[in-house]
This record gives structure tokens, sequence and C-alpha cells, in this order.
């Protein structure tokens, strides 16, 4: 299990770009099975701006008071490709599924496993549709400044 | 006639321009607005660990409705307990778990740069109070296959 986490969500858009970060979240890795399961408090996203902030945490948005956690559930299904007896770099083919509010989505992302000093590093890169998840705005200034998807890094250490 | 006229222009136009530059100035702070700064504000609530736990383990929905905020703007706790670890997260912010040793869950307490000094003087065993913002609350997590703890964060030492 790991607490030392950094999540960042990134926006871009012509108006504006839109960042923020997470070291909040909780995890597991099964090195048998290669399941791993990253839980992640919304209301811990910190913005650079407080009006961003508000807005992510809204009804209009995540709505974060009733759904205040997101979750990540997956294998990685190159296994036999990761020794994690062994330093090294290896990369990793991540399947499973997030849910964003009541939307749960399958994904299937690449990631690298860093095997370092008796330390696991887990590293992925994903797209998140906003969209895909029936968040959608309204018409009005945040929609207007905040892109259609957000890129999601993710760094966990074991 | 025509001086009283230019007159009423006059007021008309520096009304407008009061106008724009107090209402200018509201959309600059509210899109700049200041961060909540926890610290200084008064606790909503202070209670012990195991209550707050128990709470949460009791029943989430209702725990969440009570104490987390619509826009992140939620509750501000000073919350006793014992110190059952502690630890450093990546953004170099100090971690305290308080959690007593019949609870199946605690409240995890994360520091700030500005507090950080003050958690080095916490020992694991003792008896404290901490201040901080809830960001989400305790429960079980059948993929987890563990007990979520209470977070709290932007947090710092209560000195009794």
């Amino acid at each position: 299990m790991s607490r030392k986490s950094r999540i960042d969500i990134f926006s871009h858009t012509a108006a504006e770009d839109i960042s923020a970060v997470n070291y909040a979240a909780t995890a597991i890795l099964n090195k048998e099975s290669g399941e791993v399961v990253v839980s992640v408090p919304m209301q811990s996203f910190e913005f650079q701006k407080a009006l961003m902030q508000k807005y992510f945490n809204s009804d209009k948005f995540l709505n974060t008071k009733p759904f205040p956690k997101a979750k990540f559930k997956g294998k990685i299904s190159n296994l036999k490709d990761i020794n994690f007896q062994k330093e090294g770099v290896y990369h990793a083919m991540i399947d499973g599924e997030m849910t964003l509010k009541e939307t749960t989505k399958a994904i299937s992302e690449m990631g690298t496993i860093t095997v370092k000093d008796g330390q696991i590093i887990i590293e992925t890169k994903l797209k998140i549709v906003l969209a895909d998840y029936k968040i959608a705005f309204e018409k009005g200034k945040p929609s207007t400044n905040i892109a259609k998807a957000f890129d999601v890094t993710m760094k966990i250490e074991y | 006639m025509a001086n009283r006229k230019y007159n009423i222009k006059k007021i008309i136009l520096l009304v407008l321009l009061l106008g724009i530059t107090v209402g200018g100035g509201i959309a600059y702070y509210i899109f700049n607005m200041p961060h909540i700064d926890v610290q200084a504000q008064k606790a909503d609530y202070t209670v012990s660990t195991t209550a707050l736990v128990s709470e949460y383990l009791q029943d989430e929905k209702l725990a969440n409705e009570k104490y987390l905020g619509n826009e992140g703007d939620s509750k501000i706790f000073v919350v006793t307990g014992t110190v059952k670890s502690m630890d450093i997260n990546l953004n170099n912010q100090k971690t305290v778990l308080l959690q007593e040793d019949a609870d199946k869950a605690g409240v995890m307490c994360v520091f700030m740069a500005e507090t950080n000094a003050h958690a080095a003087e916490i020992k694991i065993g003792e008896h404290v109070s901490i201040k901080g913002i809830i960001r989400s609350g305790a429960n079980y997590d059948e993929d987890l296959e563990l007990y979520e703890n209470v977070l709290l964060e932007k947090c710092d030492l209560v000195k009794e």
C-alpha cells in the first residue's frame, strides 16, 4: 500500500491553461497478480486559482460533495515482462477502469515501472475526455476556459 | 439649460465609470480570490478521532452531507487522538495519522510548508490535537481491501 503519490491534471485552451496537483491518493500494487488500485480524494486537488478549484468541486463539474473519491482499478497485462526483483525501467500495459462521479469507463494505458533501491515507481499518463464521464458544461465562462479533455499524469511510489 | 444637460451627461458618465471600476474590481477579485486560510478560520467541529471515524463508518453518505462543502469549502476540524504513525508525502508535507488501537481507521493529517516544523515536534504514541480542513471521510474500500482514513489537509498542531 502506498500513500506517496502525485497526480497532475492539465487542460489547455486558448483562453487559459489550467493545472492542479494532488498528493493524497491511496494506492495498492499486487506484484503477483499485477492488480493496481488508486483511490483519489477529489477535494485534495489544489489549483493555482481558488475560483477554478471551486468550479472543479461544484455540482456543475465533478460534484465532489456526494462523490468525494475517484478510483482507478486495473491490471498490468504484460506482467511477465516485469521483474520486480531486478532494478530497471519496464514498460507496462495497464488495462482497467476509471470511475469519476457515477460513471465507470474502461481505459487502457501505457506506463513505466521503475525498480530502484528496493522501491517500485509506477508512472502513467492518460487522457480523460470529460463527456465520457457525463461532465458537460453549460455555456458560460468555465466551458470556454476548460478544454474538453484533461491530461492526467500519475506517479506512485511503492 | 445647455449647461444642465451637460452636467447630467457628466454625472451619467461618472456613474458609469464608477460602475465599471467597481464591477471590474469585483470581477478581478473573484477571478483571483485567495485560497481559504484554514488556520486563520474558527474550527466548525472539535471531536475525537474515534467519534469522527465511527460517524463515517456508520453512515458515510450522511457524514459527507454534513461535512463536505459543495465547492470544496468543507468543514474545519480540531481532531484529538493518539499518533499512530508519521510520514512525509511527495510534496514534502509531513503527514500524521491519528488512530486509536481499537479503531478500524483513523484521521490522516497533512501539514503544510508553513506548519511542517510543528509536526516535527510530534512523537508516536503522543495524544495531540490537530486542526485542518476535511477532504474525504473514512470507509471500507473493497478494491483496496482496506479501511481508508478521514483526510484532513492544511493542518497545524493545536497547542493546549
